[in-house]
């Protein structure tokens, strides 16, 4: 059977280029597998809740209360045997599907194998990001209550706040002015459909470029075989290890799933004329807090096109995210990384890192600004300040401890001229 | 497209007239493969012409329509002068004035035009926040546009759309629960704290026949963007 297919399909020919490739063994090594296994599930979950779930806000008679369609149907999927575990575990995939692609990405940075030849799966990699924030964002508008419609309709605004074009792509984007009868069919279609189709696909392109171009190799591997690729092949060692990990993965997510019920629908009610005091998920914090911190008096018209505050406030993140897609570009090299860099032969780089995340996080306290009882003025300087002030002294501590790890010539520009080197 | 033209080409140039015109007449062969390349550019010219056209105006019109009509129903139509006011929760229940208290939190209200007994709560751009005070306590632009110490504001927050439907005790003022911006209700809805670019829209109101009534339309224009 084996060599009747292998005359006809060249298996050998797969197994020898595909199947013998060798992953290198480190454990930060997984955070891609895991982000890749999140999807899996959040694919596996979706299904089930997708041929359950009714892409409408017409109203239904559901007892003696008349429920948006959409809402109903949400009732009707937790009603079923194991319905609202799933719907959780669903939830919570997202959650590790967009915390582990962010580690990764983090490692990315840390050990410089954004650097050429990896730059396209770095940007690959990041529009995987942005993708799935954009499909955890349409996913909870779907099942629209009062929570999901306040962020969906915070989310709506937000895009039409964008000059000249913002108002016709929200409307696009939205079906019309969030929410009208067009705006949950039209958000099942993209959340359901295309997203998953995009994300499956630059997947699929990611995995098969890491492939061909390899992993860059631990440091040890340079001592240990120069020039050689060291690692466990992918079959059947690394396979092994991959099915563990999803099935750990699997068996954590029912057990959160199961422990805590995400968005209870029922907690905050069908959409009604009162705002409902809510925060947005974790990894929109950051933005969220950033609104919250600009000044009402930030607005100017420029040659009659109106540029709000609240437009200034999501135009900053979006700026760092531009860099961020587009910085390996800003490095050119010569040679091909091999080995991953240490980070703390760069220190330079991981103190810029650290004092990204310290941003990141500063932004996430501006988020509770109220519940904190804390000062715009005292979050600027929270918020722009910190991350230096961090950065410095993460340098600083990391100079102190491994003074003897001699920086190699630093990537970061304008780090050739700092004392570090 | 050079695999079109050789495509639509080929049968001439192995018709037998051509194959008898280059074997009888090199000059004449070539005056004539010269006219057929000029016809073929011709013919791809004027194919490819109306493919972009048609693919164009097409790829137009359902990029147009991507954009859904916005339908405006009686529910949607703004408030006008004369409509009375209904609850936002229980729309069957029209507003007492004797149910606003003064410096209290605000109370939430569609108009209902009482002509044809339609409540306008097809859009959250109808929504009316009620708040009382006493009336030198009201600024000299807000005091000219209130029922009886009673004034209202458009629901809608100027900054990113959420209803502003919470309420600072503290301060007395009008409190967004999305990005917490506050507005004061005495002095035009004017913005007092946190990101909003602009006051909230004021609504003049009367009493008629002991009933709270809408005397107008929004003084500014409702929404955040």
């Amino acid at each position: 059977m084996g060599n009747w297919l292998d005359e006809r399909l060249a298996l050998s020919r797969l197994y020898k280029k595909f199947f013998r490739k060798m992953f290198p063994v480190h454990h930060s090594f997984f955070l891609g597998e895991i982000t890749l296994f999140s999807f899996v599930v959040l694919v596996l979950t979706g299904v089930f809740l997708s041929i359950n779930f009714e892409p409408s806000i017409r109203l239904v008679q559901v007892g003696t209360k008349q429920l948006p369609a959409a809402y109903a149907s949400v009732q009707f999927i937790d009603s079923l045997p194991f319905g609202q575990v799933i719907r959780s575990m669903h939830h919570w995939a997202a959650s590790v599907f967009v915390a582990a692609a962010f580690l990764h990405m983090i490692r990315i940075l840390l050990t410089g194998a954004y650097k050429k030849p990896r730059e396209v799966n770095w940007i690959i990699g990041f529009l995987l990001l942005v993708f799935a924030v954009v499909a955890a964002f349409t996913g909870y508008s779907l099942p629209f209550d009062a929570f999901s419609a306040t962020a969906t309709k915070v989310g709506y605004e937000i895009a039409a706040s964008i000059p000249l074009i913002g108002n016709w792509l929200a409307q696009v984007f939205f079906g019309g002015q969030f929410p009208t009868e067009h705006s949950i069919p039209r958000l099942t279609a993209i959340h359901m459909v295309w997203l998953p189709l995009i994300i499956g696909v630059l997947i699929a392109g990611h995995v098969l470029i890491m492939f061909l171009q390899k992993h860059t190799q631990p440091k040890y591997a340079e001592k240990i075989a120069p020039g050689k690729i060291l690692g466990v092949p992918f079959w059947p060692q690394q396979a092994l290890i991959m099915g563990v990990l999803f099935a750990v993965l699997v068996a954590v997510l029912a057990l959160v799933g199961g422990l805590f019920n995400a968005n209870p629908i029922e907690h905050f009610g069908p959409p009604g004329p009162a705002t409902p005091n809510v925060k947005p998920d974790w990894y929109f914090l950051w933005i969220f807090g950033f609104l919250k911190m600009i000044p009402s008096s930030w607005q100017f018209t420029v040659f009659g096109i109106h540029v709000g505050s609240e437009f200034i406030g999501v135009a900053i993140p979006g700026i760092l995210i531009v860099i961020g897609f587009l910085f390996p570009l800003l490095q050119p090299s010569k040679t091909k990384l091999r080995y991953i860099e240490l980070p703390s032969r760069h220190k330079v780089r991981t103190a810029t890192v650290i004092a990204v995340l310290a941003f990141f996080i500063a932004t996430t306290v501006a988020a509770y600004k109220q519940g904190l009882g804390l000062s715009t003025g005292f979050l600027w300087f929270l918020v722009f300040g910190g991350p230096l002030v961090i950065g410095f002294i993460a340098y600083g501590v990391l100079r102190a401890i491994y003074a003897e790890d001699r920086d190699e010539s630093e990537a970061v520009p304008g780090a050739d001229a700092s004392p570090g080197d | 497209m050079p695999d079109d033209d050789e495509r639509k080409g080929a049968p001439e140039e192995t018709s037998p007239q051509h194959r008898d015109a280059i074997q009888t007449d090199e000059v004449d062969a070539e005056a004539n493969e010269r006219f057929i390349q000029r016809r073929r550019f011709l013919q791809a010219g004027i194919g490819v012409t109306v493919a972009v056209t048609v693919t164009g105006l097409s790829a137009l019109t359902v990029t147009g329509s991507l954009k859904p009509i916005a339908k405006i129903t009686p529910q949607q139509e703004p408030p006008a002068d004369g409509d009375v006011l209904v609850h936002a929760e229980d729309q069957s229940k029209p507003v007492q004035l004797s149910e606003i208290q003064p410096n209290a939190k605000q109370l939430l209200c569609y108009p209902k035009d009482p002509k044809t007994g339609i409540v306008k709560s097809g859009t959250d751009n109808n929504l009316i926040m009620l708040s009382r005070f006493d009336p030198s306590q009201l600024g000299p632009d807000t005091a000219p546009h209130a029922a009886r110490g009673v004034v209202g504001y458009s629901g809608v927050c100027t900054h990113l759309c959420c209803t502003v439907s919470d309420w600072d005790s503290k301060n007395g003022w009008l409190l967004c629960p999305c990005h917490h911006s506050q507005f004061d209700p005495r002095e035009d809805g004017k913005v007092m704290a946190g990101p909003a670019p602009r006051p909230l829209p004021l609504i003049p109101l009367t009493v008629a026949n002991g009933q709270l009534t809408v005397a107008g339309g929004f003084m500014t224009s409702v929404g955040c963007s």
